[in-house]
């Protein structure tokens, strides 16, 4: 397989997830020209408008399928995210009311110091993250079976370290990480963009993302030419782990409170669901993390349509069924003729 | 002579227990026993010894078992299906539908929504064995497609108003004593309804394909080694096929007692439910990753993941919440359990050959 003809794959994927979006983009402006405006409050000192929105209420899936990817690129899938979503919630709800009985009503308060609440459940998250890893890398788990454990038991963890009541915050310094504002955008854009970056250096910059692409293309073969697969497997989850704390730490934020029945409820999903709209596919190998940014924005867009247009609730599932059909059939059918090689693979895996 | 065949037969039950594949059933059928007598021993004066709670476990759980039956064979394939809730709640919602709304006859709208449950089970099949698609990724397609449908038709619950279900559902069978002459009901009253009928029917008809037709044994064949039972010659893709549609008219049968148990549909019912479902074939010493697992497993791992929320809800002063974390935990324990079993029978084997 030559060089060239990977790179026009690569960028006919990103091509597409683009298309897809301006397509609907161009849907939403026919029929509602508004869409598009945005305005500057100079009160608040932010910008305002759907375009704004959509990106803003993106953030939490961004960064989780940053790590998703690479799950994914692995050949695996990490099922817990959404559960962790919940748990990062639950600890900092919990280290932020934590005389819950000497200050009966949310207020300006919290432990001392602050940054205790930020860090102990990114801690918890990444420990988490880091238990999927040793699972799969060490013990060789089956990924859905290693986090499902997770799944089940982390919601579970949230509701005990909350005694199962949902905390409401006013301290302000938390509740400026999902609502405050920096150079005129709301916070969880540049938190996210920041991760984006990071996330794309690290595995662009260094050789992580072509260790984790031969890992999943093939890991046996990856063993053999000296890669420790185990060690690389173990970073990928744990990096899920962490990141799925930081967009915990988000939607707790941004809703003030904590909620560990409802947080991060089908993140999971939404996060394999932009994964594979921005063209990595499920076999493991190559991987997009820009496609991926393209893929939640997709998501978010379509979900902020279904709201806008008050069409019902939920019905934007439906919409995901098809479009996730209609695009996972256009990769595979192209694998039959150029990209056989991920494809071929994970036949031998087999 | 009397010694030697005595000793052949204890060889054979040596063998039998430690036989790495029927070890795993063994083991969950052992965990279920303690944790149910240690629930007897702690609170058999509240009423945990009696039949009706015995009972309750199946009553509480069929649809998971129903549905359990179609995954443990999709299991055994080395395949896997995430598209089982959704497509159980696409049938609740279309005989809540179809009879409520509609006011069709019920045994119609079930035997449509049957139909509908094998041709995704069908659709799916195809895309696995055809395409050659993942079956993570096909059966996450069919989730949401059935999820999009199910929206489509009512995002409100329907609650089912109709006679024949409503006599369905309360349709019953008291375990009886003979006392003086005469059959009286057993004090607590226990039953058996439609859907424990249905979920243990299944749960027979599940071994017996599996223990006694060919195709079951093709079906242990596929999930051995794909590779190899395609060169035996054995039908792999007609087999793969079969199976993902037998598992959708399990999960649409799994629907239809789901819904005579709620008796309303919901195009939210059911989220999550393939992981209890996955984890209840898993628990009962199903491999993921193919070619071991029996029906009387699963049928166990139901039963030991429906009787922890039982001993909690007996002890009365634990947070519900443990039973989450318990099922964790025992996920954890027997996929480890597993993994330490196949690496010994592994082990074994190589020594053995080594031997000859």
């Amino acid at each position: 397989m030559c060089v060239k003809s990977k790179e026009s794959i690569f960028k006919s994927k990103l091509t597409w997830a683009i298309i897809a979006e301006i397509l609907i983009l161009i849907v939403a402006a026919i029929i509602e020209p508004r869409f598009f405006s945005i305005e500057y409050n100079t009160e608040t000192g932010m910008l305002y408008g759907s375009l704004i929105d959509i990106v803003n209420r993106s953030a939490e899936i961004t960064i989780i399928a940053m790590g998703m990817t690479l799950v994914i690129a692995l050949g695996g899938t990490d099922i817990s995210v959404g559960a962790l979503v919940a748990v990062a919630g639950a600890f900092a709800l919990k280290l932020l009311r934590w005389d819950v009985t000497q200050y009966p009503t949310p207020g300006d308060f919290t432990v001392k110091p602050f940054i205790l609440v930020l860090i102990v459940p990114l801690v918890i998250c990444t420990l988490m993250g880091l238990f999927n890893g040793v699972l799969i890398g060490k013990f060789k788990l089956q990924p859905i079976i290693a986090t499902l454990i997770l799944m089940v038991a982390g919601r579970g963890i949230a509701q005990i370290a909350t005694n199962g009541k949902q905390f409401t915050t006013g301290y302000s310094p938390f509740r400026f990480i999902g609502q405050g504002s920096f150079l005129g955008l709301p916070f969880p854009i540049i938190l996210c963009i920041v991760i984006c970056a990071a996330m794309m250096i690290f595995v662009r910059k260094t050789a992580f993302g072509t260790f984790v692409e031969s890992v999943g293309i093939n890991p046996s073969a990856s063993r053999v030419t000296g890669l420790k697969s185990d060690k690389i497997i173990i970073i990928v989850y744990t990096i899920t782990g962490f990141l799925s704390g930081v967009a915990g730490l988000i939607y707790s934020s941004r809703i003030s409170s904590c909620d560990s029945n409802n947080a991060g409820l089908n993140y999971e999903m939404d996060a394999i669901l932009a994964v594979v709209l921005g063209g990595t596919s499920m076999t493991g190998g190559k991987f997009s993390l820009a496609g991926t940014i393209v893929g939640s924005l997709i998501i978010r867009t379509i979900t902020t349509l279904v709201y806008y247009f008050g069409i019902v609730f939920r019905v934007d599932h439906g919409v995901q069924g098809g479009h996730h059909r209609r695009r996972h059939h256009h990769p595979v059918r192209a694998g039959a003729q150029d990209d056989g090689h991920a494809q071929g693979a994970q036949d031998e895996g087999r | 002579m009397s010694s030697v065949d005595k000793r052949r037969k204890q060889n054979r039950l040596v063998n039998f227990v430690t036989n790495p594949k029927y070890l795993m059933v063994l083991a969950t059928i052992g965990i279920f026993a303690v944790i149910y007598i240690a629930g007897i021993v702690l609170y058999g004066d509240k009423g945990f010894s009696t039949l009706r709670t015995f009972m309750m476990l199946f009553i509480d759980n069929a649809y998971i078992g129903i549905s359990a039956v179609g995954m443990t064979m999709v299991l055994i394939t080395g395949g896997i299906d995430l598209s089982v809730g959704a497509v159980a709640s696409l049938t609740g919602m279309l005989i809540a539908y179809g009879t409520t709304r509609l006011g069709l006859n019920p045994v119609v709208c079930m035997l449509f929504a049957i139909l509908v449950g094998i041709g995704l089970g069908c659709a799916m099949g195809g895309m696995i064995t055809y395409l050659k698609i993942p079956p993570f990724v096909a059966t996450l397609t069919g989730m949401f497609l059935a999820r999009g449908v199910c929206s489509l038709i009512s995002r409100e619950s329907i609650s089912i108003d109709n006679d024949l279900i409503d006599a369905m559902a309360s349709w019953k069978i008291y375990f009886m004593k003979f006392v003086d002459g005469e059959w009286v009901k057993i004090k607590p009253v226990a039953y058996i309804n439609l859907n424990v009928l249905m979920f243990i029917i299944m749960i027979i008809v599940g071994t017996v394909i599996l223990q006694m037709t060919r195709f079951g044994r093709n079906v242990y064949a596929v999930g051995g080694n794909e590779q190899s039972a395609r060169l035996m010659g054995l039908p792999v893709d007609r087999t793969k096929m079969m199976v993902y549609a037998f598992n959708g008219f399990c999960s649409a049968l799994a629907g239809i007692a789901y819904a005579l148990y709620v008796k309303s549909g919901w195009n939210l019912s059911l989220q999550g439910a393939e992981l209890d479902v996955i984890s209840s074939a898993v628990i009962g010493g199903t491999l993921l990753s193919g070619g071991v697992g029996y029906m009387v497993g699963t049928l166990f791992g139901v039963l030991l993941k429906s009787v922890i929320p039982s001993l909690i809800t007996f002890n009365g002063t634990l947070s519900s919440w443990w039973g989450k974390i318990i099922t964790g935990a025992l996920v954890l324990l027997f996929v480890g359990l597993q993994q330490v079993v196949m690496s010994g029978s592994k082990r074994g084997k190589k020594k053995k050959k080594k031997d000859k």
